[in-house]
């Protein structure tokens, strides 16, 4: 658990962090989105305390690790593992060596640090790789190496900062499964942060929007797709190609069908399991036509839109409580 | 007679070149370290005060000719070898020049080290004494060897210098049989070798620097 309570951060004239309170459970994937410079980086660097907060609490676990001192925050600090953009390594050693590092930090006996780290290499995809250096390696597989290193500390929370950045979008597919598989097996918490919407949607339980230091929206990817509030949140959306681009859309549904109702239905996780324009129909009798769908599918499951055109000549009344009793967004357009 | 030179030249350029790239490696970690925002917390403002004056140290002390600075040494050598002549007295003035080339080339090699290693090598608990032996010293390790290598050729041509504090060395014996006594085979044996040695370091420097370099 990862509470933060109204946690300020400045540099000079420059709020870096604003206000910021964010709650992260337990075993949850949790994105921050937001242009370079809203103040990602320096957020997660209050989280593990790498600088220093100037207000506000930052509860993780039990205790507020602002508060924490000596062997404590250091004992706290060793929960957190992250990961980065440049993925970070030493390339004066190898693949099992830097994974091994963090323990040779804490001076663990080289043999047991070698063993543990063969095993994570294993988990990670790389057990052919061990004796690599980071030169022969690809960033995808860099970033694994990564990824093993941050986990051989056994962490219960794990930071990336722009872990999928500076990745193609076929190898930043794998890092996130990669991600999402961890977060199963160990109950790792992962706090994600990007500027690359299409990243966290793909991963992430819920994620929150930043900009200039305060975030601005907050709510479950589906919450956050199927009706974004602020016009920052739907310009991220956009560069998102889900098919959910709800004006261009229905502008030109609308001048394809001028005529009769034209109605836009968002389905959820649960709703779009269940075949419920086909009941629908049975029971009104009402014959509707499909003109659009588009589904997506996010952490949370599937998001889908669909378009549905309607004769005139029909009444949609009943059509619409059905499918508000369903639990289908509608939206008549 | 020439294999004594020979021997002086030896000692004149390793002896300095092991006390001046220790000397030289803890003089640029500790400027390098306390000047950085990354290792040390940006609020030790003090510590950014030390960094800089040892730092304008350095640089004034290595911009002081050779030859001037074995002058100024003079009082500080009598006291440490008890002689203002011979192979044991340019040692001291051959560590002042040394020391502060490779504290800077130290720093240069440190600063070259990727800042988000260094930031990450933090985050995961490293101490300063672990980012300087586990990350900045190998990270940096074939820039610090080029730098030995030029450190030893630099100290090669200002031991012949030293010659005229009767350092001897193949660059006194060069210039004592060919200028004063115009034995141009003597002259020449004497230069051969030194080109010789700067060579030889030349490519066990290249050849190490190359054989550590894994990027
Ligand atoms: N060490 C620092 N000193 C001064 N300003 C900083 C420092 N770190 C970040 N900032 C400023 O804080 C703001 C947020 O930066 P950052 O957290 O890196 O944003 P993001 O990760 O979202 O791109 C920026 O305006 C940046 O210039
Ligand atoms: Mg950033």
């Amino acid at each position: 658990m990862i509470v933060l309570k109204d946690v300020t951060k400045s540099y000079g004239e420059v709020d870096a962090v604003d206000h910021v309170s964010i709650e992260v459970a337990d075993g949850e994937i949790f994105g921050i989105v937001g242009y370079s410079g809203a103040g990602k980086s320096t957020l997660i660097k209050l989280i593990d305390r790498i600088e220093e907060a100037d207000s506000g609490e930052i509860i993780i676990g039990k205790d507020d690790i602002c508060k924490l001192e000596g062997k404590d925050l250091l004992e706290k600090r060793r929960k957190i593992s992250m990961i980065f953009q440049n993925f970070d390594l030493l390339w004066s050693k190898d693949v099992l060596d830097n994974i091994a590092f963090p323990l040779m930090l804490k001076r663990v006996e080289k043999k047991k640090r070698r063993e543990l780290a063969k095993e994570l290499a294993k988990e990670v995809g790389l057990e052919d790789k061990i004796h690599a250096y980071p030169s022969e390696l690809s960033g995808g597989q860099k970033q694994r190496v990564a990824i093993a290193r941050a986990l051989i500390v056994k962490p219960e929370i794990l930071l990336c900062d722009e872990a999928t950045s500076a990745l193609d979008p076929k190898t930043t597919e794998d890092i996130l499964d990669l991600l999402r598989k961890i977060n199963k097996e160990y109950g790792l918490t992962i706090l994600m942060i990007s500027h690359q919407m299409e990243a966290i949607q793909k991963v992430c339980d819920r994620l929150a929007i930043m900009a200039d230091g305060r975030v601005i929206e907050e709510g479950t990817v589906y919450e956050i797709f199927a009706d974004p509030k602020e016009e920052l949140t739907k310009r991220l959306i956009r560069t998102v190609d889900t098919g959910l681009d709800v004006k261009k859309t229905a502008l030109e549904l609308k001048e394809r069908y001028p005529e009769g109702h034209l109605l836009r239905l968002t389905f959820d996780e649960v709703t779009s399991q269940r075949p419920i324009l086909f009941e629908l129909s049975n029971k009104t009798h009402i014959p509707m036509n499909i003109v659009s769908a588009n589904i997506k599918n996010t952490a949370v499951g599937t998001l889908g839109v669909m378009y549905v055109h309607i004769e005139k000549r029909h009444d949609i009344a009943l059509v619409l409580s059905e499918l508000n009793a369903d639990g289908v967004k509608v939206e008549v357009i | 007679m020439i294999l004594e030179a020979l021997y002086e030249t030896l000692y004149l350029t390793f002896i300095p070149l092991i006390i001046s790239c220790f000397l030289g490696l803890l003089i640029g970690t500790i400027i390098f370290i306390t000047g950085s925002d990354i290792i040390v917390k940006s609020d030790k403002k003090y510590l950014k005060v030390i960094s800089k004056v040892a730092d304008a140290l350095v640089n004034i002390l290595r911009s002081i000719p050779y030859l001037i600075l074995i002058i100024w040494l003079l009082p500080l050598t009598s006291f440490l070898t008890g002689k203002v002549i011979g192979t044991e007295a340019a040692i001291p003035a051959l560590v002042f020049s040394a020391t502060p080339f490779f504290a800077r080339m130290v720093i240069i090699a440190f600063g070259e080290v990727d800042k988000g290693v260094i930031f990450a090598s933090k985050a995961m608990g490293a101490t300063i004494k672990d980012i300087i032996i586990h990350v900045l010293i190998p990270e940096s390790l074939p820039a610090l060897i080029s730098s030995i290598t030029v450190t030893a050729i630099n100290l090669i041509s200002y031991s012949a210098m030293a010659g005229a504090i009767g350092a001897g060395g193949l660059g006194y014996e060069a210039y004592q049989y060919g200028l004063v006594r115009r034995d141009t085979g003597l002259m020449f044996i004497s230069t051969a070798m030194i080109v010789i040695i700067v060579f030889a370091i030349q490519i066990l420097g290249d050849h190490l620097a190359h054989k550590v370099d894994r990027r």
